[in-house]
């Protein structure tokens, strides 16, 4: 899949290689700014940070990948853990559920069952749901970095 | 597999797709050139289900 197009104002260099004066002050805080947006709509919606920088085949295999984890671990009846945590682990849980942004809501309407964690493969499916989350997590701070120009 | 009620996965399906997907996608993160991608998703995805076998084998004396 042909992909990746520079970043957003990619580092400039002047004809020689060499690497350019940075921008003024005011530019960069807009790409600083940009940055961040880049950054919370790619945790929101998976890929979404990648799209926005015309990243395309980044962009959907994040959408993919996450979004298979998340319906993969919720169907397997994994634990999707609340905001009612009962302990450390169970709010390490939710952390790394919410890292799936949008995708933590589809995960609770397709669980509609509940968790059933007495079998294996609920158990599996409690680190597919908190596996996507990291793994968006992720792709955000990748989006974000490379809107700053510093990865690609 | 079954979706009625929800995937009954095996535990080397699950191991399969797990390492799969997440190979998958750090191949993406990290390749920008699609061979480059596709060689290090096959050595990503050969590595975790090495050692995923690996670490199921050296467990094994301990399961009874």
């Amino acid at each position: 899949m042909a992909d990746e197009t520079a970043p957003i104002e990619a580092s400039p260099q002047d004809s020689t290689g060499e690497t350019a004066a940075p921008g003024t002050p005011s530019q960069d805080s807009r790409r600083e700014t940009m940055a961040y947006v880049i950054g919370v709509a790619g945790w929101l919606v998976p890929g979404l940070g990648h799209a926005l920088m015309k990243m395309w085949g980044r962009a959907v295999m994040c959408f993919l990948t996450v979004g298979t984890l998340v319906i993969l671990g919720a169907g397997m009846r994994g634990n999707v853990f609340s905001s009612t945590a009962n302990d450390a682990f169970d709010w390490l849980g939710y952390l790394a559920d919410l890292g799936t942004g949008t995708f933590y809501l589809v995960a609770r309407s397709v669980e509609t069952g509940g968790p059933d964690v007495s079998h294996a493969g609920g158990d599996y499916g409690t680190r597919f749901l908190a596996t996507a989350g990291v793994l968006n997590l992720l792709s955000a701070l990748h989006a974000y970095e490379a809107a700053r120009g510093r990865k690609a | 597999m079954n979706a009625g009620m929800g995937f009954k996965l095996s535990h080397l399906q699950s191991m399969l797709l797990f390492a799969l997907l997440i190979s998958i996608a750090f191949g993406f993160l990290s390749r920008r050139q699609p061979i480059e991608r596709v060689k290090y998703i096959v050595w990503s995805l050969l590595l975790f289900l090495l050692i995923g076998v690996g670490i199921g084998w050296a467990m094994y004396p301990f399961s009874r």
